[in-house]
């Protein structure tokens, strides 16, 4: 019995109806007076201990649960009590403070996590729409000011202007990114993306991921090669929007840590998975590489392999977390693999439909320019830097645009006079932008476009159900709004349209090609207007190397003209060089 | 002395033990030192005339892994829901418990109890979801140290009847 006491029980054999005789010595921590008064606890347990004492079945002792009271010394102590079967009625008292510790200690665990969940999934409820509330909030100035830096880039302006201006677009685009990462991943986090399932192109989809990455890549003298294996199929269903997103990102970081080589990205079926569609992409560099045991961490957020990494490279940090959820939500896997001092390859996989029938050949509508001259245009926007905006984006396209300061004013204006398009602002004092769309639409089936601060999904529901044409997201991008001014207006002549046949390996840069040309003819009226025939000189002579490979001959021509008049000096000439690039590339339809 | 049990029911973390704490002891704690099994405490109350005993059982609180064990309810004069103000869900967990033990032991008297009034700008909880039981209905902030003694005495008053 001694034993028994050193190891903290107390022994009480049942001696008659409802009493217990102690047996041995009293333990310190036994309080006084009868057992059942010393632990009221034992009311719950002897009617079960009794059922167990008449019949115990196989079993040869009764533990009750653990429970705490005060001790003799007025300490708070924790007991368990256990009925014994046998000859004797036994009841136990345990002093059970180590059972109860490690019992706590495991419950406390997962109380404490199970309440910290709780926290983290309401504080991320509250970031999500706080985000979604600043994201708003800052892209609507921040459409005012990369727009006036847009328009502001095509005046007249100083070599130190313009290099001042080149900061301020980087750092506002940075800023953007930035943004829209933060965006993304705590739409990410609150599981509020939802996948696109539209029909692409995937050759077309890593072109223009190579394209944008392209510009810094070769700032860093890298080359970027692009292999598609003849076996994958091109024509997709799936979220083209999100895939570019992530080889955009991939290739961001890998340009970002690589210093020279190349930067390449293949693409093929995926092995692991053979049905239609299951593809594997790799991202390869020949840069710093990533040690060996961040490998596995560097698709969880704000890890980029280092944190001095993101002060020396710069970047949320998320770009690989976000990653690795598109990834996931298309049914794949993203992986990496590395040699340091050799370079790293990012994979994934995922999976898409494949596209049954190719689509007719799309219009080429890729350079942008506004096909249809004097255009009569709506604009409603409560806003004078964003009226202003639009004006200058319109401003060399010949349309003529009159402007209301709120939707009701815009109907009104509607009902006097016939539009090409309707520019509505979403949110508006008097009458908002879905309204005023409503009762536009009643009137007619003039093309209306909602511009709206909101990136979200629902908000391109509400502006489809309230019947617009298109819905635009600020900040807009001139080519944005040109193209959806596009597509919505049918070509108004085709007689005047040069046709130019462009072999087909060649078209996926030819928009790119013509694009940057129409930059040209900014440029070189900004040019002009400085007599900054150097400039002029240089262009030129660029456009002539290079337009009649694309097969555009007259800029060839053009070019030539250009470099030759700039040399003597011409500006008649020059100008009227200009006006003939202008023209042609306006009127220029690729087939 | 006459002496009743009353037993605290609840969804874990909602303070159960800081309110008997907060009556038998006056004192309040930060940390959360969760309840195993059963914790049981005693105090004499006076209620008009009548000087009482109650039996504070403050059982732990239920949680995905493990369920109110009833039985422990046994002789009890009567309960006390514990609701967290701040989590939607231990309503909920209170609605459920008041079901269950309805459902074992038959109508005993019990009071709800919306604690960490302190911290009444965080409720979740709505009033109307809380009206819709037309249940007694106390608030009280273990931490302040408010409503706890009129909702103990409240119940133990009710006992008496
Ligand atoms: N602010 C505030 N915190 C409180 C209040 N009551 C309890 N808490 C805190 O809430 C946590 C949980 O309190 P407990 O009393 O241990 O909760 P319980 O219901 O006994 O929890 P279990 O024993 O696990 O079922 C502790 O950190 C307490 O300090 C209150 O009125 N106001
Ligand atoms: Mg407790």
């Amino acid at each position: 019995m001694n034993l028994l006491t050193a190891l903290g029980f107390a022994v009480f054999e049942r001696s008659g109806e409802a009493s217990f005789r102690l047996l041995g010595p009293a333990p310190h921590w036994l309080p006084a007076g009868s057992v059942t008064e010393a632990f009221p606890f034992l009311e719950v347990f002897l009617p079960d201990a009794e059922e167990f004492w008449a019949d115990r079945g196989a079993r040869t002792a009764l533990y009750s649960d653990l429970w705490t009271q005060g001790g003799a010394t007025g300490d708070e102590l924790h007991f368990c009590a256990i009925a014994v079967a046998g000859e004797r009625k036994l009841l136990l008292i345990e002093c059970a403070e180590q059972r109860f510790q490690q019992a706590r200690s495991f419950v406390q665990y997962a109380h404490e996590a199970s309440l910290a969940r709780e926290q983290i999934a309401k504080l991320t409820q509250a970031k999500t729409e706080f985000l979604a509330r600043m994201s708003h909030e800052i892209r609507t100035p921040m459409n005012a000011l990369l727009g006036m830096v847009e328009l502001l880039s095509e005046t007249p302006l100083n070599d130190e202007q313009r290099k001042y201006l080149q900061v301020f677009q980087r750092a506002g685009d940075n800023l953007l990114n930035v943004i829209n990462d933060i965006l993304d991943f705590s739409k990410v986090e609150a599981g509020q993306i939802d996948l696109e399932n539209i029909e692409f192109d995937l050759a077309q989809v890593i072109q223009e991921a190579i394209e944008i990455a392209a510009v810094r890549a070769r700032a860093k003298g890298l080359a970027l090669v692009n292999r598609i294996q003849p076996n994958v199929p091109t024509l997709l269903i799936g979220d083209p929007g999100r895939l570019r997103q992530i080889l955009l990102n991939l290739l961001g970081n890998a340009t970002k840590f690589t210093d020279r080589g190349e930067l390449t990205v293949l693409v093929e079926t995926d092995s692991d998975q053979p049905v239609p569609g299951a593809l594997h992409f790799a991202v390869s560099d020949t840069g710093i590489g990533i040690p060996a045991d961040r490998l596995s961490t560097i698709f969880d957020s704000f890890s980029q392999a280092d944190a001095s990494t993101t002060r020396k490279y710069g970047g949320t940090g998320l770009g690989l977390a976000i990653s690795k959820r598109f990834v996931e939500l298309m049914g794949g896997k993203i992986w990496a693999e590395s040699k340091p001092g050799a370079g790293s390859t990012m994979h994934f996989t995922a999976r898409f439909s494949v596209a049954d029938a190719p689509k007719p050949v799309a219009e080429g509508s890729a350079p942008v320019v506004i096909r249809n001259r004097g255009l009569r245009i709506l604009l409603a926007d409560d806003s004078e830097e964003n009226r202003f905006l639009i004006r200058g984006y319109l401003k060399d396209s010949g349309c003529i645009i009159d402007e209301v300061e709120n939707g009701a004013e815009a109907v009104e204006q509607f009902k006097q006079r016939a539009y090409d398009i309707v520019l509505l602002d979403a949110e508006m004092p008097v009458l908002d932008g879905y309204s005023a769309t409503r009762e536009i639409r009643a009137l007619g089936a003039t093309p209306i476009f909602l511009l709206t601060a909101h990136a979200l999904r629902e908000a391109r529901a509400r502006s489809f159900e309230a019947g617009c044409t298109d819905h635009l997201t600020k900040p807009i991008k001139k080519a944005t709004l040109l193209e959806a001014i596009n597509k919505a207006v049918p070509a108004a002549s085709v007689s005047d349209r040069i046709h130019v046949p462009v072999e087909a390996w060649l078209k996926p840069v030819v928009g790119g090609y013509l694009e940057k040309r129409r930059g040209d003819v900014r440029k070189l009226r900004a040019a002009l207007d400085c007599s900054d025939y150097d400039t002029i000189r240089m262009l030129g002579h660029q456009m002539c190397g290079t337009g009649g490979g694309y097969g555009f001959e007259p800029i060839t021509e053009i070019g030539s003209a250009l470099e030759e008049s700039a040399l003597a000096s011409d500006s008649a000439r020059m100008r009227a060089s200009i006006e003939d690039l202008d023209r042609y590339l306006n009127n220029i339809q690729v087939e | 002395m006459l002496k009743k049990k009353i037993c605290m029911v609840g969804q874990f973390g909602v303070g159960k033990t800081s309110l008997v704490r907060r009556f038998v002891e006056s004192i309040f704690d930060e940390r959360y030192l969760t309840t195993i099994g059963v914790k049981i405490d005693r105090k004499d109350v006076t209620v008009g005339s009548e000087s009482v005993t109650l039996m504070l059982w403050d059982l732990a609180g239920e949680d995905d892994l493990a369920q109110l064990n009833v039985s422990h309810l046994r002789g009890a004069s009567g309960y006390i829901l514990v609701v967290d103000g701040c989590r939607a869900a231990s309503l909920n967990k209170a609605v459920e418990l008041q079901r269950r033990i309805a459902g074992q032991l038959g109508p005993l008297p019990f009071v709800l109890v919306l604690n960490k009034a302190d911290l009444r700008d965080r409720w979740e909880v709505q009033d109307t979801a809380v009206a819709e039981h037309g249940w007694p209905t106390f608030e009280t902030s273990a931490k302040a140290g408010s409503g706890v003694e009129e909702m103990f005495l409240a119940l133990a008053g009710k006992l008496l009847q």
